[in-house]
């Protein structure tokens, strides 16, 4: 392993002198526990490669969650000065804006009762999921570039989907500034215009939750969860389209780099000045990858809620509520201590603290929603970002428990039917077309939620809200 | 020619060896196929493909992202190269195929510890996908 250092109970450091081409220190948000989980895969040394990336201020920061990746471990976050620090497209990741939107619905468990199978099947009949499903709405042309300028406002305006509230309770109001459709590719266009309202495959899911614990009841009161309640999580990303924008601008980049006199210890962390013509146009590409995004977990949502309608009545699907949407996979550039900087956030979430502009309103007092995925069978957290997310990370928190095991390694320890009886029996109504899918996102495929939560709590990070336990879940 | 899939914590990472270049990029179509291939619904169809990079083991990613881009958008999953032939920077092949519901999304092909490159006797390749 690398020279990992201990500074506090949950941060460690491996020192810029540790290898000759670092620009800035790693930092790990861990306990000693988290700290094994990846001792023998390639996180230590992938953080260490972003480390040496021109323009990087501050550390290269590892989550509680972090995990190997590739260019960049999953649980990343790097800062670059703008505008001539690099952007990286592999610190975004191929799922551009992948990201979490939580639904708060106005009934609980005991009120959905011997309903609640029924609401999985019609999510599930609503929600196209698996490889090979499309959607009804195709979009090309001028509207699909609507989409990529503006996100879901359009589907608003246009189409009648989803409402303005929804819209305030997204991040970056789900409008990412600078996008440019036309530096969004045709192949890219092509994977990705029959895909708005759909969840794809690997560890996208639709999860049913009941409120299991309230641990901050302020900020719970403010987010609008009470114990019992029902509520929905949505985990998909940009789909074919954010893929090959991704896709596109690493080649891009990768053939640039000795133009820009740039070297690299992995072409995957490719990467350009931002103020070069191939930073431009992927920041553009990616702003409208990451609209797209917003605009299918927005088509996503609306899909539930008239399942909802179907199962409990159009008026109580009428009073479902989005409580916020966050993104896990995307560069932003924000202001931190007075200068401008390019944040790269590939699985991780911003978490700004009360106080903060930048989040709506109505959390201005306690502090922005983060949302943290356990697994299908374990607890889910939502938290709320703290000041020493400012102070240490960027505004950035963990976004989910992090893989421990690799998908063959999880079908090596359980089949997906097993799995499929164990969360039966556990009360879990479960919908996935496949069985191998289902096994490779076992529980047992990843970390303790409790721990990363607990580390990212103590770390100063992120504060616990309330707990979510799965009661039902889509996965494709 | 042969591949097998090496173990990787979020991803895929497939390891190919062979005794001629064309042998890697065949054997690349094998391991894509088997991870996507689902009972066809569809006769068996051609597909003539070329992919171009500025080195050889960018070609492998690009000749994979081929045959990615095949499978989301057309449902089309390449069985067998019929004929291929490798230039600088760039490789065509006529490929037997059909269509159908592919069974694994595979997000993309990843330039992580991408290697293809040729020992004394053999030519080997790394490359990591995203799925």
């Amino acid at each position: 392993m690398s020279e990992l250092v201990q500074i506090t109970p949950e941060l460690w450091e491996i020192p810029t002198g540790s290898r000759d081409d670092m620009r800035v220190p790693a930092r790990v948000f861990a306990d000693a526990e988290l700290v094994d989980a990846i001792a023998d895969d390639l996180s230590l040394e992938q953080l260490t490669n972003v480390a040496t990336l021109p323009g990087i201020v501050g550390a290269a920061l590892a989550m509680p969650d972090v995990h190997q990746g590739y260019g960049f471990p999953v649980g990343g976050v790097a800062a670059m000065e703008a505008p001539d620090g690099v952007i990286s497209p592999g610190g975004v990741g191929y799922d551009i804006n992948c990201g979490v939107r939580l639904l708060a619905c106005p009934f609980s468990e005991a009120e959905l009762g011997p309903r609640r199978e029924a609401l999985v099947h019609e999510i599930s009949r609503s929600v196209p999921a698996g490889t090979g499903k499309h959607s009804s709405l195709r979009l090309r042309g001028s509207r699909l570039d609507q989409v990529l300028r503006e996100g879901p406002r359009v589907l608003v305006g246009a189409h009648g989907i989803g409402t303005d509230e929804d819209l305030k309770h997204t991040e970056s109001h789900g409008r990412l500034a600078g996008a440019n459709p036309d530096a969004v590719s045709e192949r890219a266009r092509a994977r990705g215009a029959d895909q708005l309202g759909t969840l794809g495959s690997g560890n996208h899911f639709v999860e049913v939750q009941r409120v299991t614990g309230i641990l901050d009841g302020q900020a719970a009161n403010v987010y609008g969860l009470h114990p019992d309640q029902v509520t929905v999580l949505i985990h998909s990303g940009s789909r074919g389209l954010g893929h090959q924008v991704c896709t596109d601008y690493v080649k891009r980049m990768d053939g640039a780099l000795a133009r820009h006199g740039i070297m690299l210890p992995d072409r995957q962390l490719a990467c350009a000045p931002q103020s070069s013509p191939e930073g431009k146009a992927y920041l553009g590409a990616m702003a409208a990858a990451a609209n797209f995004a917003w605009a299918n977990r927005h088509t996503i949502a609306d899909a539930v809620r008239h399942a909802i309608a179907r199962v409990m009545g159009q008026d109580i699907a009428a009073e479902v509520r989005q409580i916020y949407d966050v993104a896990h996979n995307v560069a932003k550039i924000e202001d931190h201590g007075g200068r401008s900087l390019c944040v790269h956030r590939k699985g991780a979430t911003r978490a700004f603290p009360a106080g903060s502009s930048d989040i709506p309103r109505a959390f201005a007092e306690v502090g922005q929603p983060v949302f943290v995925p356990g697994s299908m069978g374990t607890s889910s957290y939502v938290l709320a970002g703290e000041p020493g997310s400012i102070e240490q990370s960027f505004g950035s928190a963990c976004h989910g428990a992090g893989r421990a095991l690799s998908r063959t390694g999880a079908r090596k320890r359980i089949q997906g039917a097993e799995l499929r009886r164990e969360l039966e029996a556990r009360g879990i109504v479960v919908r996935c077309a496949s069985n191998r899918g289902l096994a490779e996102e076992a529980p047992l495929a990843y970390k303790d939620v409790d721990r990363v939560v607990a580390v990212t709590e103590r770390a100063g990070l992120a504060r616990r809200v309330a707990q979510l336990t799965p009661i039902g879940v889509v996965k494709g | 020619m042969s591949y097998r899939w090496l173990e990787h914590t979020g991803e895929l990472e497939l390891e190919i060896g062979g005794s001629a270049e064309t042998d890697v990029f065949e054997a690349a179509l094998d391991a894509l196929a088997e991870l996507l291939a689902r009972k066809p619904t569809g006769a068996p169809e051609h597909r003539d493909i070329i992919a171009s990079a500025h080195d050889r083991p960018a070609l492998l990613a690009a000749w994979l992202e081929e045959l990615v881009f095949l499978a989301e958008t057309e449902g089309y999953v390449a069985q067998r190269v019929v004929e291929i032939a490798v230039r600088t920077g760039e490789v065509s092949a006529t490929l037997d195929g059909y269509r159908c519901e592919p069974r694994h999304l595979v997000k993309a092909v990843t330039y992580h510890n991408l290697v293809f490159g040729r020992d004394d006797r053999r030519w080997h390749a790394r490359v990591v996908l995203d799925v």
